[in-house]
């Protein structure tokens, strides 16, 4: 090893730093310390002419490592290696001291903050001088992508990838695209959900760059980012492309179940068409309920019904993945506000739904076969701890669509008195003049607020008793018929995607993305990407803005035709494994394997797949897996220094 | 001729068993003899200290050193050695770490002091006969008039390179006849590695060497651990994928993973490999790697650790001496010890 020749350079960060530590002491300091051959103190070590300071010192002083003492790396780490890049050094020839967030801003007294800063760089120092030099790898990236899910997020990606001239592959698990937003009636008061989606449909059906798997789901994903092996299970649709929907097939299957393209509203056979303006337009046959009987096929005069279908096992090379496999609406228990007790009370989705001119009513509002005089919207459904079950997330889109629906109600049967007994109003942004309109169509609005409502079924009819929180008091609405503005949960199927997809799920069951504010959009895993509902509730709008993101994001990472893989991950000393296999099972990305060398069992870290979390190096008990840029040498003399020990470990 | 090279093999807080794998150099123990001159070996050999004294410094040229140093005896003896040699060799686990006399540095002196005359099952001692530093014998009808002094322990047991300095180290409990032979080979070839290192043995961990690694699974993930006297192993398949606590992946070869192969988990006689900083740490780490539990499942979790009665006994059983561990004792001020005793 050359000896060290490092260059200190703390900053102020203007008074961030300066205000609460000595930049100066603490740059006197460090030329104080083994192998530091200058120092500098300056107000933003981050500008330009901080950044040439370095670049100066590092030709003019020969130095071969840096230390900065500023901000933390995750805002400035990039900067600086940048800067030492451009003067000639590796660029992970350099540490961070984060003196500012671990220092000056938690800190009041300046005198133990200094000290404190002064122990912070040496640390660094210390750490330094072990640092060596690492090179980025380049592996070639996949000119495609995977988009799981056909809801609105899922064609929005789907789309912009293809504009940016991806061949991308659309798994939909039901028969048909469209998802949620395609059955949900009016998103506001003049567009239909199935319009957005039917406009998207178009804009798929002219892209030739968009393959669609219906009745689908990835059942294997390997490889790492830019290089994925995705295996598809195309399950058989009994039903081809040959099928001209004349719908006789329907009338004469003998198996009958609810209708969850209908929310349950109506009944629908085993073979099937999901809804109007389904894509593929084709009718397809529930494998979980057809018991084959084969009437169907009898019946078809166009030879499109081939019970014989078997499942088909796909494998696509994909070099990234959009995950957008959505929600699922709350699932109420029976008796929760006398769900399921009556059958004047139903939830929020059914009401949209049936005011979807395509509904089973045609948009007419008929709730247990009348057209109620009197309906209320019970809010925070499943939502905001509200009842047992419930979760303790608002689902944003529930106070929308309410007021949209009741509004639309009260265009539609402006007698019918509207009540909508909320916890408090979430009509944010643009919403809130939906909120307005609806005061203005006489919706009636009730607050309540730790007591939840009650709902009485009598032989009188429904009554909801409500502790108005505004006037104080106790009242007692009779209606006719009730609506719970349920919430989103995870899918119910959310474990299967963690256990091929190996995302991770934060507190509320969703899927979580790599860091809310400083990789929106990612997951933690390089090349996936997450858009819509599967991260948290969102509305329409939204989910399709993050469609676009995510496609945005799976671009720009494979635009280059290559991907860099950042060297600070894994690295076995085959000289030492013993090939125990204990970093096999710890590793979260499946990157680390057993392979035989010249007869002998050692790991093997394939390195486009390691994310560099360290959990190997932790656990490898023969020191023989080393965390490059974390090597046990450099982390012993950096805890070393901590208390003042020896430098040389 | 030339002087053959001289050898002392000198005994601390040892059981006697790295003695036993000397003679268990069977007929290769006949060409050790003609290869050196043996010094000082109290084993065997009625050579007294004051022969060590009369030495030249530096003349002897290979000094075996095993046991703890628990006395300061010991402390004496070793760093007389020290002066007299060449070479000093920690010769077993006792000297390198402490070993299993070493885990009584878990309590201070005057409880093993206690434990060990009171209170262990095969002690009768109802009058409390406890040690004395210092013993005065005086029966004039005999005319005996004589004071018997004792070496005082060491508050702790301290391996062997904390008191002077070590040239190089022969792991395990005791080192086998093969690893000795290895060693002796190097010692006498001259050919030897950087000082500070573990000579004889392997470069890599027991796993290395042992059949059953073959027969891991993929990966290795437990729901129990498992410990021998409680559970029988199933021959011919890895103790650890197993769930036995199986100290084979942390610990140095050159044992030919004699243990594992008799249906024993390794306890780690061998201790770490190079570069290791703390081989409880680095054993305890890998166990809660394996333990196949979600971290929401803390009663589990607690459950399955809470299995094992004596964690420090099984992760430090040969190295807490050496450890970054505390030793308890070193504050507190022995009473257990008597000044004087006059019969």
């Amino acid at each position: 090893m050359t000896e060290p020749r490092i260059g200190v350079y703390v900053c102020h960060c203007g008074f961030n730093i300066a205000g609460t530590v000595d930049v100066k002491k603490v740059a006197e300091y460090a030329k104080t310390l083994p192998n530091v051959v200058v120092a500098r103190d300056y107000v933003f070590m981050c500008s330009e002419p901080g950044q040439d300071l370095i670049k100066q010192d590092i030709k003019e002083h020969n130095l071969n490592r840096v230390v900065v003492a500023s901000c933390s790396p995750s805002l400035h780490e990039v900067t600086f290696r940048t800067a030492v890049a451009e003067a000639g050094l590796n660029k992970y020839l350099m540490e961070m001291a984060n003196i500012r967030e671990h220092c000056s801003w938690v800190h009041h007294d300046k005198e133990k903050a200094t000290e404190k800063a002064k122990e912070i760089v040496r640390m660094a120092v210390a750490k330094a001088r072990y640092l060596d030099p690492l090179e980025e790898l380049e592996v070639k990236a996949e000119q495609s992508a995977l988009v799981l899910g056909g809801g609105v997020a899922g064609l929005r990606a789907a789309l912009e990838l293809a504009n940016y001239g991806l061949q991308v592959y659309l798994v939909e698990k039901s028969p048909t695209i469209g998802g949620k937003a395609a059955l949900i009636g009016y998103v506001d008061p003049k567009t239909k959900g199935a319009e957005i989606v039917s406009k998207m449909f178009e804009l798929i059906k002219e892209c030739p760059r968009i393959h669609i798997f219906t009745n689908s789901e990835l059942i294997q994903l390997s490889g790492f980012a830019g290089n994925y092996t995705a295996k598809i299970r195309v399950n058989p649709r009994y039903v081809t492309e040959k099928c001209t929907l004349c719908g006789e097939c329907e009338e004469v299957c003998p198996i009958e179940i609810s209708n969850e393209y209908n929310f349950g509203l109506n009944k629908r056979k085993a073979i099937f068409l999901p809804f109007n303006n389904a894509y593929p337009p084709y009718y397809a046959i529930d494998h979980r309920v057809c018991v084959k009987c084969g009437e169907c096929e009898k019946v078809c005069r166009f030879g499109a019904i081939n019970l014989k279908q078997e499942p088909k096992i796909v494998e696509l090379k994909v070099g990234a993945l959009v995950i957008a496999t959505g929600y699922d609406p709350y699932r109420p228990f029976k008796g929760e506000y006398g769900y399921g007790l009556h059958e004047s009370i139903i939830t929020l989705f059914q009401l949209a739904r049936m005011l979807d001119p395509e509904s089973p009513t045609k948009g007419e509002l008929i709730i247990g076969g009348k057209i109620p005089k009197s309906i209320a919207f019970i809010q925070c459904v499943g939502s905001r701890n509200t009842t047992p079950g419930a979760k303790e997330y608002c689902s944003r889109m529930c106070c929308t669509t309410a007021i949209n629906n009741a509004i639309k109600i009260k265009e539609k049967y402006p007698d019918t008195n509207v009540y909508i007994i909320y916890k408090d109003i979430m009509t944010y942004g643009s919403d809130e003049s939906l909120y307005e309109e609806a005061g203005k169509k006489l919706v009636q609005f009730v607050k309540f607020e730790d007591k939840i409502p009650r709902v009485l079924i009598t032989p009188e009819g429904l009554f909801i008793e409500v502790f108005e929180y505004t006037i104080q008091e106790n009242i007692r609405i009779p209606v006719d018929a009730i609506v719970l503005s349920i919430g989103m949960l995870p899918p119910r199927d959310i474990e299967e995607l963690i256990a091929v997809t190996r995302v991770s799920c934060g507190g509320e069951g969703f899927v979580r993305e790599a860091h809310l504010k400083l990789a929106p959009v990612e997951a933690p895993t390089k090349g996936i990407f997450l858009a819509g509902c599967i991260t948290g509730p969102k509305n329409i709008l939204e989910s399709i803005r993050m469609g676009s993101a995510a496609a945005a994001k799976a671009m720009s990472l494979l635009s280059k035709g290559k991907i860099t893989i950042e060297p600070m991950i894994a690295q076995v000393n085959e000289e030492k494994c013993s090939g125990c296999a204990i970093c096999v099972g710890v590793c979260p990305y499946s990157a680390i394997s057993i392979k035989n060398v010249n007869g002998d069992r050692v790991a093997y870290v394939e390195k486009a797949l390691c994310m560099g979390c360290g959990t190997c190096n932790a656990a490898c008990p023969s020191g023989a897996m080393q965390h490059l840029g974390f090597k046990d040498v450099q982390l012993l003399a950096q805890t070393r220094a901590v208390f003042g020990g020896e430098v040389n470990v | 001729m030339t002087e053959k090279p001289k050898v002392a093999w000198y005994w601390c807080a040892s059981c006697g068993g790295c003695e036993e794998s000397f003679v268990d150099l069977a007929e290769r123990l006949l060409k050790v003899f003609e290869a050196v001159d043996i010094v000082f070996c109290p084993v065997a050999m009625d050579f007294k200290r004051e022969d060590v004294e009369k030495l030249p410094d530096g003349s002897i040229t290979v000094a075996l050193i095993n046991g703890g140093i628990r006395l300061k005896e010991h402390e004496e003896m070793v760093k007389l050695l020290r002066k007299k040699s060449k070479i000093v060799i920690a010769y077993g686990a006792c000297s390198a770490w402490g070993g299993i006399p070493g885990l009584a540095n878990l309590y201070n002196l005057d409880e093993v002091i206690e434990r060990k005359y009171l209170e262990v099952p095969t002690v009768e001692n109802p009058k409390e006969v406890m040690p004395t530093k210092k013993t005065i014998v005086n029966i004039p009808e005999a005319g005996i008039k004589a004071e018997i002094e004792l070496t005082e322990p060491l508050p702790v047991l301290l391996p062997l390179d904390k008191v002077i300095d070590v040239d190089y180290y022969i792991p395990g409990c005791p080192p086998t006849p093969d690893v000795f032979w290895n060693a002796l080979q190097a010692l006498l070839s001259g050919n030897l590695p950087p000082k500070g290192s573990v000579i004889g043995a392997s470069q890599k961990s027991v796993c290395d060497e042992c059949p059953l690694n073959e027969t891991k699974p993929e990966k290795i993930l437990v729901k129990e651990f498992k410990r021998p006297d409680k559970a029988m192993a199933k021959p011919n398949e890895c103790l650890l994928a197993q769930g036995f606590l199986c100290m084979g992946p942390v610990t140095r070869g050159g044992c030919k993973s004699l243990c594992p192969q008799a249906n024993m988990p390794c306890t780690g006689c061998f201790g770490m490999l190079d570069g290791i900083v703390d081989f409880g740490g680095k054993a305890i780490s890998y166990f809660g790697s394996i333990l196949d539990y979600s971290p929401l499942e803390e009663r589990e979790i607690k459950d399955a650790y809470e299995k094992v009665p004596d964690w420090v006994g099984v992760v430090y059983r040969y190295s807490l001496a050496a450890s970054k561990l505390g030793h308890k004792a070193r504050l507190k001020k022995v009473e257990r010890i008597k000044e004087v005793t006059e019969i």
